[in-house]
């Protein structure tokens, strides 16, 4: 049986029907049409389909759509404003810390949501705050990079 | 051409769409009244087949079409044993899915397709296969036993292949030799586990006939080939949107996949979608091979070896579609960075009740470097050299290059000394020896290995000629893509590529090398994607496989964006009346030198071409467009195996040395990585972010698979990694940070100097992580032969050691 | 992946809760932060009809001191824990258990309760909840009860619940000033318990131990307290030696699990290695 949820995503608010066993990452590719949000395990070992619940890094593949009835929900579509590229995007293409794509919208949501709690993290803090999204592509090593230089420009 | 962008760290073209959560995905684009398909999997690892019924699954509301075994055999043709097969004694049917029997655990059986993904997997639970259960065969050694249960009753035995060859004379080489030292390795089941499962897409035009798939392929010509011989099919288009990874990983299997979410779609009369789970990704689609080698060198007391032999006994699982990939693509790398003029291989593929076995970064390559490095330090070992001694003796000279190694091999350039040396400079080698001996007296465990390896590029197709020359099909020879270029109406440039992307900045790569030919900046340059069958100039090697990008994509567009230029510089002469000759592209526009008025804007040249006739050269071709398939020039000699089976496997070749320092946790074996520096040549650097990211991730997984990632069966066949999580995959915190240093030997033979970069890192790392780990180990007298290196492995050989 | 059809209740206070709950009960899961549930439902190993959401109860999430003992809402989440000044201040051992749980997401959306509630073998916090002598707040339709931590976990993914009672609450008694450490052998991939050891201890005059407790996971179906290792080390002086032969005590009596990430053998000595290791951190803190 369908629940109608209400829930606002990057700034929008909307009131959708769902299936209480659909899954929070599907609700936002399928029925919203926000396609960063990816999928690639079963268990929440990947973390491909990080975003922002109320402020607070999740992996959405283990709530329920449901469950974000009356939250507030960011992917990765609302990072970029107005065309520009949110300085953490903007570090990860230009130091490169992508290779297929896969992981980067949920790498970048845990960078994002990194640097908003602790402006100047250490390569260790990153390393931490990074543990949950995986990465076959790049062994990690342009991706801390990138994390340090979002770091760099959001403090200029 | 003046070289502006080329080795410049040029803004990424996938970057910001990557970034923004735009990418192009499979699992991104849906269809109007798409379906969503489940496959239902074998829970044993080796049964009889006995019937199916998919009646229940049918009649639940949503579901509209469903695929049991004998549907497949009605509608399907098995498909051809293609080269990956090559070897295979006797002609196996093999269908999409299991028919008569099941060979592992996850092998597909059957299918659905419903409105929505929920209720296919509701619909799974619906569908009733029968099974006879018969004994699993797990181990390699079992399977070979007499009497063993057999996965293919017609084989008459689980041993499905066994051959070898020679090269030089090995006997003499052994007979002269000081010392035989023997050694006995082994490698295990892991895979590159990308992050974007397998994804598909089929839609059939059944008024046409024709049959579009989205599918994350690596290799178009795999599924073309798949679907023309499984649903004889002659009107196929292939679109390859962005891949989330390959490794090689989406080559092979995925064809089963293809044939079955596409025979749904005919059934259902609707475009069908299907993205396969982690953990089925995990149990079927694909394992590198467990290896298994008997290695015996012939040396003389400095340490030179004379000869090298090895016996290499595969563990390729459940089919034989993939009988001899790991140990013919020993060829590739046979003797590694070093001299050895003699040398002898011999190979058993040998059936298990797992998962089959696939290319996969390197496929059998690192098995091979961790051969030769393994034995060189045991070499070093018993003959009280340095291992670094015995290396550098062994070492082909930068004088000798280019090189041709005893199977035919050329190795185009290379300063392996170089690589060595550097790495010993980089890495602090002396000092740290000092060091080792400093831990030691306090009891730490600390180790240092430095070890080298080679990284193939460029496939030539006619590679496994030299081992089965009874090969009745041609497999092919040499390579070919082609890339195609044009100059629009408004003065940029559009790109189409022979080949799909997985993640190596293709984009960014190529409108480098074509912004350099024409001398317009790489933003003016815009790349089509994705791949589409219909539109790419693609031949065999339009393949994200073999390390094939930097030959035969670079290749084809310098050459289409040469051919380019003299077409726009030809057409702007007879506009300027000037001598082409004269004329340059610089800021947009076509100039001659020295005469301020004298030029032409691209755009202006682009309204000309398409739309004014008048204006045009008479009898000249309209438009500018320009279409390149490249091979590879210098391909000769060694290109196709003669009775020497002397063959080229590739034709270029990078490579690197690898310095590790581990240090070993006494009480629980844990292997901590304390640095890790590789020193590489990959000749020309088109951009260096791309060509580091693809050393720092095949370094990482390389790393990775030594210290534990893997996948794990019990004694039934049951697989026992079905996640990420227990397979072991290494996250932020256990990668260790590596360091990177470029000492390029450009290519003499490619077009720009270049050489591969790709899977590189991947290849010496596994042996040098042992390597290290032995160091560490040595003064409780262990010996490193098996991977992975998990810590329990690392606890039970000091257990071993001190008993 | 998508877990079969359920019907899902969300109610907004415990009393319709425990309503629901005992209407359902046979047939029902409670949803916490998920972090276990929903892959457990997502690989459908897990098929409740029912699923009742306590995030909507809003009383269930709250740290605070109160008469000696921390009191911890079943829905804290690890990373409150974490960050908690309280739990930072008062049981410490407990926040430094939540920063190693599994990553980031996990930590902000698994909760103390429902991982206790799941009695993961190879769950963290049951060893912090041994070790600070936990009590745990059971509430079902004939009222509440409290449960010690050593009869609150009864076997692999069992807890002493009855099939109609959520855990709501966890007391923990003031601790401050004392020693602590938590540490593991992490799997390599996830982070979990492997093995893991929580210890607690003070020390009185000359080094000599006055009080110490162990929480022990990942050994066995459950987690436990290594009493005899505390036997051994009260009222002695915390030297290496003696640490080192009291830890060889740790899995006297117990049978340790084999699975993918150690056999029973290495499992065993794990936990020799890292009770030593933990007591030994406990004083360095």
């Amino acid at each position: 049986m369908k629940r109608t949820i209400s829930v606002t995503i990057n700034g929008r608010r909307y009131e959708e029907d769902v299936e209480p066993r659909q899954l929070l990452p599907h609700f936002l590719r399928e029925q919203i049409g926000l396609t960063g949000t990816h999928v690639g395990c079963v268990i929440g070992e990947c973390g491909a389909c990080t975003l922002l619940l109320d402020g607070k890094l999740v992996k959405s593949c283990l709530l329920f759509a449901v469950q974000a009835d009356g939250k507030e929900i960011t992917t990765i579509e609302g990072l970029a404003k107005n065309g520009a590229l949110h300085p953490v995007q903007e570090a990860f293409v230009e130091k490169y810390g992508f290779q297929c794509g896969y992981c980067t919208p949920g790498m970048i949501m845990a960078a994002h949501a990194l640097l908003q709690d602790n402006s100047d993290p250490s390569e260790e803090e990153i390393r931490r705050c990074l543990a949950g999204n995986l990465c076959m592509c790049t062994g990690y090593a342009q991706i801390i990079d990138s994390v340090k230089e979002a770091a760099k420009k959001i403090k200029s | 051409m003046a070289e502006k962008f080329i080795g410049k760290p040029t803004r990424s073209k996938e970057g910001p769409r990557h970034a923004t959560g735009c990418g192009h995905f499979t699992d991104d684009i849906v269809l109007p009244g798409m379906l969503q398909a489940m496959i239902l999997r074998s829970p044993h690892a080796h049964a009889r087949i006995v019937g199916g019924d998919a009646q229940s699954a049918l009649e639940l509301p949503g579901v509209m079409t469903a695929l049991i075994p004998s549907d497949i055999v009605a509608h399907t043709k098995p498909f051809k044993p293609g080269r990956y097969a090559a070897g295979l004694r006797k002609p196996i049917a093999e269908y999409a899915t299991a028919v008569e029997k099941v060979r592992y655990m996850g092998e597909p059986v059957a299918a659905v397709a419903a409105r929505d993904r929920g209720t296919a997997e509701d619909a799974l639970e619906l569908i009733t296969i029968d099974y006879d259960a018969l004994p699993a065969v797990v181990e390699t050694a079992d399977a070979m036993k007499p009497g063993s249960a057999l996965l293919y009753e017609e084989l008459e035995s689980n041993i499905a292949w066994k051959g070898g060859l020679s090269y030089g004379d090995i006997d003499g080489a052994f007979k002269a030799a000081d010392k035989i030292v023997k050694e006995h390795l082994k490698i295990h089941r892991y895979s590159s586990t990308p992050l974007e499962p397998f994804a598909i897409i089929a839609d059939y035009d059944a008024a046409s006939r024709k049959l579009t798939v989205w599918v994350n392929a690596q290799v178009p010509e795999v599924i073309y080939d798949a679907l023309r011989e499984a649903l004889e099919l002659e009107d196929i288009r292939v679109i390859i949107p962005d891949i989330g990874g390959g490794f090689g990983q989406k080559i092979h299997l995925i064809r089963k996949y293809v044939v079955i979410v596409s025979l749904l779609a005919i059934r259902s009369g609707r475009p069908v979608k299907w993205i396969e789970d982690r953990s089925e990704h995990m149990m079927a689609a694909g394992h590198s091979c467990a290896q298994e080698f008997e290695v015996e060198a012939g040396v003389k007391k400095d340490g030179t070896v004379l000869g090298l032999k090895f016996r290499e006994i595969d563990d390729v699982g459940g089919t034989t579609s993939t009988l001899t990939i790991h140990f013919t693509n020993k060829l590739n790398n046979l003797v590694n960075t070093y001299k050895v003029q003699n040398i002898a291989l011999e190979g058993w593929s040998v059936l298990t009740n797992k998962c089959p076995v696939i290319p996969n970064r390197g496929i059998g390559k690192p098995g091979m470097c961790y051969i030769w490095e393994r034995a060189m330090d045991r070499i070093a070992e018993e003959l009280g050299l340095s291992p670094i001694d015995v290396r550098r003796i062994n070492l082909i000279r930068p004088e000798q290059m280019p090189y041709t190694t005893p199977s035919g091999n050329v190795y185009d350039s290379g300063d392996y000394p170089g690589l060595l040396e550097t790495a010993l400079e980089k890495i602090g080698y002396d000092k740290l020896r000092e060091e080792q001996k400093r831990a030691r007296a306090s009891g730490r465990l600390l180790g240092l290995s430095v070890v080298i390896g080679v990284e193939p590029g460029g496939r030539n197709a006619a590679r496994d000629i030299a081992i089965f020359p009874e090969m009745k099909e041609s497999p092919g020879s040499g390579g070919v893509n082609g890339a195609t270029i044009k100059l629009e109406k408004n003065g940029t440039i559009a790109l189409y590529l022979g080949s799909p992307n997985c993640g190596q900045s293709h984009e960014t790569t190529t409108a480098q090398v074509a912004a350099d030919v024409l001398g317009i900046p790489p933003e003016k340059i815009s790349i089509s994607t994705p791949f589409d069958s219909d539109l790419a100039p693609w031949g065999v090697s339009a393949a994200n496989s073999g390390n094939n990008f930097h030959l035969y994509d670079i290749g084809a567009v310098h050459g289409a964006a040469t051919k380019l230029k003299e077409k726009i510089l030809a057409i702007a002469a007879h506009i300027l009346r000037a001598n082409p000759a004269d004329l340059r592209i610089e800021d947009g526009a076509v100039r001659a030198p020295g005469s301020p008025v004298k030029k032409i804007t691209l755009a202006e040249l682009g309204k000309i071409v398409y739309g004014n006739q008048a204006m045009l050269p008479k009898g000249a071709e309209a438009g500018l467009q320009a279409t390149y398939y490249y091979t590879f020039p210098h391909a000769e000699p060694n290109m196709v195996p003669g009775p020497d089976r002397k063959v080229r496997a590739q034709f270029t070749f990078s490579a690197a040395a690898h310095a590790a320092v581990v240090e070993v946790d006494r009480e629980t074996g844990k292997v901590h990585v304390l640095r890790y520096l590789i020193v590489g040549d990959n000749g020309t650097v088109i951009h260096p972010n791309v060509v580091n990211g693809q050393i720092y991730g095949s370094a990482a997984h390389g790393i990775s698979v030594a210290l534990g990632e893997g996948f794990v069966y019990n004694a039934d066949g049951q697989l026992l990694t079905l996640t990420l999580t227990d397979y072991g995959k290494s996250s932020t915190e256990e990668t260790p940070k590596v360091e990177i240093v470029h000492k390029p030997s450009p290519s003499p033979f490619t077009t720009l100097g270049q050489k591969a970069a790709g899977e590189g890192a991947a290849i010496p790392s596994p042996a040098a992580i042992a390597s290290a780990v032995e160091d560490a180990l040595k003064p409780l007298g262990v010996k490193v032969r098996d991977l992975p290196l998990s810590p329990e492995r690392v606890w039970n050989l000091i257990q071993e050691a001190r008993r | 992946m998508i877990p079969a059809g359920f019907e899902y209740f969300a109610p907004s206070s415990l009393k319709e809760a425990v309503e629901l709950l005992s209407h359902y009960k046979d047939d029902v899961k409670i949803l916490a932060g998920g972090q276990s549930l929903v892959p457990l439902m997502k690989l459908r190993l897990a098929k409740p009809k029912y699923v009742i959401d306590l995030n909507r109860v809003g009383d269930l999430n709250y740290i605070r001191e109160a008469g000696g003992a921390v009191h911890i809402g079943a829905l804290a989440t690890h990373s409150e824990i974490e960050r908690s000044e309280v739990v930072r201040r008062d049981c410490r051992l407990l926040a430094q258990t939540a920063a190693t749980i599994a990553d980031t997401q996990v930590r902000n959306r698994g909760t103390l309760g429902g991982s206790l509630a799941h009695a993961d073998p190879a769950g963290d916090m049951p060893a912090a909840i041994f070790a600070l002598d936990a009590e745990m707040k059971a509430s079902g339709p004939s009222g509440e009860r409290w449960i010690k931590a050593e009869d609150f976990f009864v076997g692999f993914l069992t807890s002493a619940l009855e099939a109609d009672e959520i855990l709501t609450e966890i007391k923990l008694p003031v601790t401050r000033g004392e020693k602590s450490a938590y540490l593991k052998a992490a799997q390599r991939a996830s982070g979990f318990a492997v093995v893991g050891v929580a210890v607690r201890l003070k020390l009185g005059a000359n080094g000599v131990c006055d009080d110490i407790a162990i929480g022990v996971t990942g050994v066995t179906d459950k987690a436990y307290r290594a009493k005899n290792v505390e036997r051994a080390l009260k009222g002695a002086r915390l030297e290496d030696d003696p640490i080192e032969r009291a830890a060889n005590r740790v899995v006297d009596g117990i049978d340790p699990l084999e699975d993918i990430n150690g056999s029973k053998d290495y499992r065993a000595h794990l936990a020799r290695v890292y009770t030593a290791r933990a007591i030994k951190a406990a004083l360095q803190s």
